[in-house]
């Protein structure tokens, strides 16, 4: 879902990068206030870890493939959807300026499909379900949806920019980021939390594993 | 548990996670599917095909040294590399931020 540059009007990747960095500067200023030492070498990992997953395209059928995002996983870890979109800019800002994955002109809109409205959204809808389905299919729902999402939300901005009609861009990626948000978003993502608060719950953060939500 | 054993532990989750970083960026240019992405089959099936010709013919915005993961002429040695490169690079930066941001 790397937007590249000739896929938006300068004007308009602007207005993203403009909508954009308040949310990046609030997600450093998460990091001031939340990292400490035993937090800052599971962000490392967990940055590297979903920059090399996003390098294995998953095959769906149709001649397309997709990867796995990763905000809602890192949001999930952390307890805020700060940490998704912090991650996501570090890791977008390397695919852009290092192996031209996604425009840098366009990198705002990147930043905010992958990073804040993936985040967001199924961050927020994992915190929704998790006391009602547990942490497992909540993680799973949430990933997928989240993705689900921020694929719309690009397809509108293909259209805004001229570059898709809103229909048929709407069904496109509908269509293609269902399939890659339920295998390589809701399964990855389920496996990897359902793997951490088995064998190290203490790394999730109190708001998730706590059941009733109430932090400790 | 103690401050120091936690934080060991949580080196410990360090190097794990790398090691299983560094697997899947040795892995991914030999697994990954050569099909275009959501995106880019999208573009190619609603876009007109002379229009969607102009726009991948336009040069990006800046020139990446290890555009599309993959050296000049290194083939598939050259994307592990990259992929390994790029994993490395984003490991470190998030390392060195996070210390740096962190609260004191």
């Amino acid at each position: 879902m790397h937007i590249p540059d000739s896929f938006i009007p300068m004007g308009q990747a602007i207005v993203y990068w403009v909508i954009a960095l308040p949310f990046i500067f609030m997600s450093i200023k998460w990091a001031r206030k939340e990292l400490d030492d035993m937090k800052v070498p599971i962000l490392a990992a967990l940055a590297a870890g979903i920059f090399a997953i996003q390098a294995l395209n998953i095959p769906i059928g149709m001649g397309t493939s997709g990867h796995m995002v990763g905000a809602v996983l890192v949001s999930i870890i952390f307890g805020s959807p700060m940490a998704g979109v912090l991650v996501l800019t570090l890791v977008l800002l390397v695919q852009g300026f290092v192996f031209g994955d996604g425009g840098i002109t366009t990198m705002g809109a990147n930043i905010l499909n992958m990073g804040v409205i993936s985040g967001f959204t199924g961050y927020y809808l994992f915190v929704v379900l998790k006391n009602k389905t547990g942490i497992k299919a909540a993680s799973f729902v949430g990933a997928w949806i989240g993705l689900l999402i921020s694929a719309l939300a690009c397809a509108v901005e293909m259209s805004i920019a001229g570059t898709f009609p809103l229909v048929a861009g709407l069904a496109t990626m509908g269509l293609y980021h269902l399939i890659i948000g339920f295998i390589g978003e809701g399964l990855i993502t389920a496996i990897v939390i359902t793997a951490i608060e088995k064998s190290r719950p203490d790394l999730l953060d109190s708001s998730v594993t706590n059941v009733k939500g109430v932090r400790a | 548990m103690s401050v120091a054993a936690s934080s060991n532990m949580n080196m410990k989750f360090l190097y794990a996670g790398i090691a299983i970083a560094l697997l899947i960026a040795i892995a991914a240019p030999f697994l990954a599917s050569p099909d275009p992405d959501g995106l880019e089959s999208a573009a190619g099936s609603i876009v007109e095909e002379s229009k969607l010709a102009g726009m991948e013919v336009s040069a990006p915005f800046v020139e990446s040294p290890m555009a599309d993961y993959a050296i000049e002429g290194q083939g598939k040695m050259g994307e592990v590399v990259a992929v390994v490169a790029g994993t490395i690079l984003v490991l470190g930066i998030s390392f060195v931020l996070g210390k740096a941001a962190k609260k004191k």
